[in-house]
């Protein structure tokens, strides 16, 4: 062994230990919060940074039993399957009606430029109006209201990403399928959706991990207890036992663990997925 | 293609439209859905804002009363020479910024400093550690989908773990101080108006570096290996390859990120709304969380005031993505 190999051998060591230092930093504070979620909140305080064993499930008992976590978690399922259901559908369409010339209308292009820049609006834009309409229209407080709200807050990044993936699918193909025989909805479903599913299914992981996390909206729009999301909910739990630090590091746990446990099977497409909201703005 | 063939072309597909009209149709099917949820919960609410911010709207009545453009003559700061003589010799400028809202000014100040500060915090870290992974270093596709993490966890989440991670008695800032000697440096840092802003921006800067890192790791694989390796023949060291190769080659990617960043601080609200509330005494408000406590905290019930702060920041936001992409972007684009 060379001296050049001895030495690139050690930087590598030294650059290991700066990313294993790095990866510590990322995650120290979830497997805190995890190991806590298993303690009774009496031992957490006696000792902070120490293991309970065995573990205590209480915890999760009474996340379940005493603060209403399965209606959270069934109403922030609910919103997030909704408005994924209710955005796919809409933007799918639409950036296929954008990207095609056979759809070509004289506003067609001015319209697609004015939802293009308003990625870059500000929630507050619309926010106090927003809550003024869903109050004229009873959907405050209810999930519908949440669904339509988020649907339209994804609605304009989804058909930019969208629409220049089935802006690139050639000409020909459509012909092909006109020739076949295919209508207009045929042409759509049975060609180009298909071939569309990749970016499809990045802008599926985008979304899913907005609706799941959003706070912002929700806050706005829901104060009955019934109606709240897990982040709310979270939040919520904060105010009533901010003592009791086992039970609600088991909250987090419980809306920490759907978005984890999808993202090891799934961290290639997730990483893909969010990548394609960089280009958001 | 030759002229004769594009003309002759555009000739038949004329002809075609003529001939077959747009199919309205399948144009209702495909844009219509998307157009009404955009018409409904997008241009309409916008419009209703700037509406609202000439207005008081009173939210228990819905009573509303023009009020022409009194938000924004006390929201939008007055130059105004200073007249206290004294003062004058210290000034650089004659002139100061007078804010009519003291606690907009806060937010306003609070807000730049996060969207002035992240990006150069974020990007430099994490093209450190993308470089380094792009070294072919063991292990790198763990390290990529580690430090991804973060920013898949809710604001909620992460606002809530923060909390205890700043803690003043048993929190792991203090403790790790505490235990290496430095018990002298641990403080209440969220409850401290000198550190609350900056130890919630060292939580968004953990929160987003990996993020940034996968992006610049992606962006560095996309440049062909001959490029460094003739750069290499040319003698290059590895600051000179960075800085004159590298760095050029990423300037749509870097560019993109930093604005993505200055945008994202621009509007942060959950974190602060879950942390520290924008306390203390508003040390860490920022617009949006402004916004929030103009219409439901206060006991005004007024959406008009907020309304045109939103609308306000609104422009900013535009304005300067729109200074700042015109600035960074301007030079000649390498084409490889």
């Amino acid at each position: 062994m060379n001296l050049r190999q001895i030495t690139r051998k050690i930087s590598t060591v030294v650059l290991l230990v700066v990313l294993f230092g790095y990866t510590f930093i990322v995650f120290i504070p979830f497997l805190w919060t995890a190991v806590m979620s298993f303690r009774t909140t009496n031992d957490i305080l006696d000792n902070p940074y120490g293991f309970s064993w065995p573990p205590y499930l209480q915890n999760y008992v009474y996340a379940f039993t005493k603060f209403g976590f399965l209606r959270y978690v069934w109403n922030s399922t609910f919103v997030t399957v909704g408005a994924l259901a209710i955005t796919t559908v809409v933007t799918s369409l639409a950036a296929f009606g954008f990207a095609r010339q056979r759809y070509k209308f004289g506003l067609r292009e001015p319209i697609y430029y004015l939802i293009f820049i308003s990625i870059m609006f500000p929630p507050q834009i619309s926010l106090l109006a927003l809550f003024q309409i869903l109050v004229r229209y009873k959907l405050y407080n209810t999930l519908w209201g949440l669904i339509l709200v988020y649907s339209a807050s994804a609605l304009p990044f989804n058909i930019y990403l969208l629409r220049s993936f089935f802006a690139q699918i050639p000409q020909d193909l459509e012909d092909a399928s006109r020739i076949d025989g295919c209508n207009d909805w045929q042409m759509f479903w049975r060609v180009m959706f298909p071939i569309a599913r990749p970016a499809v299914s990045a802008t599926i992981v985008l979304n899913f991990i907005n609706f799941w996390n959003e706070f912002l909206y929700a806050v706005t729009f829901v104060t009955r207890q019934e109606a709240r999301t897990l982040p709310l909910a979270v939040m919520f739990y904060l105010g009533e036992a901010w003592l009791d630090l086992g039970m609600l590091a088991s909250g987090l746990m419980v809306s920490v663990l759907p978005v984890i446990v999808l993202y090891l099977i799934l961290s290639e497409q997730f990483i893909k997925g969010m990548i394609a909201g960089a280009i958001k703005g | 293609m030759t002229t004769a063939t594009r003309s002759s072309r555009r000739t038949l597909s004329s002809l075609g439209h003529r001939i077959r009209s747009r199919p309205w149709g399948a144009i209702a099917m495909f844009i219509g859905p998307a157009l009404l949820l955009y018409l409904a919960f997008v241009i309409v609410p916008v419009f209703m804002t700037f509406y609202n911010s000439v207005h008081i709207l009173h939210m228990s009545t819905w009573e509303q009363e023009y009020v022409g453009l009194e938000h924004y003559a006390e929201l939008v700061p007055r130059l105004e020479p200073v007249t206290d003589a004294a003062e004058e010799g210290v000034r650089i400028l004659p002139f100061q910024l007078v804010w009519g809202d003291k606690i907009f000014q806060l937010a306003v100040k609070n807000s730049l400093t996060w969207a002035f500060l992240s990006p150069v915090l974020e990007i430099p870290i994490a093209f450190l550690l993308a470089w380094i992974l792009f070294r072919k270093i063991p292990l790198a596709r763990f390290f990529r989908i580690a430090w991804f993490t973060p920013i898949l966890v809710s604001w909620v989440v992460v606002g809530v773990i923060f909390r205890w991670v700043f803690n003043n008695e048993w929190g792991v800032i203090n403790s790790v101080l505490q235990a290496v000697g430095l018990g002298a440096l641990a403080k209440n840092w969220l409850g401290l108006p000198q550190t609350a802003l900056p130890s919630l921006i060292a939580v968004t800067t953990w929160k987003f570096v990996g993020f940034n890192m996968v992006i610049l790791l992606a962006a560095l694989s996309s440049i062909p290996e001959e490029l460094l390796d003739a750069a290499r023949i040319d003698g290059t060291n590895r600051l000179q390859m960075v800085w004159y190769v590298i760095l050029p080659l990423l300037q749509t990617t870097v560019v993109n990120l930093l604005i993505l960043c200055f945008i994202g601080k621009m509007k942060q609200f959950a974190l602060v709304w879950v942390t520290t509330r924008g306390g203390p005494m508003h040390h860490t408000e920022t617009v949006a969380t402004y916004v929030q406590r103009r219409a439901f905290g206060w006991r005004t019930l007024d959406l008009g005031y907020p309304s045109a702060i939103a609308v306000l920041w609104f422009i900013v936001i535009f304005a300067l993505s729109l200074l700042f992409t015109r600035l960074l972007q301007r030079r000649e684009m390498l084409e490889y």
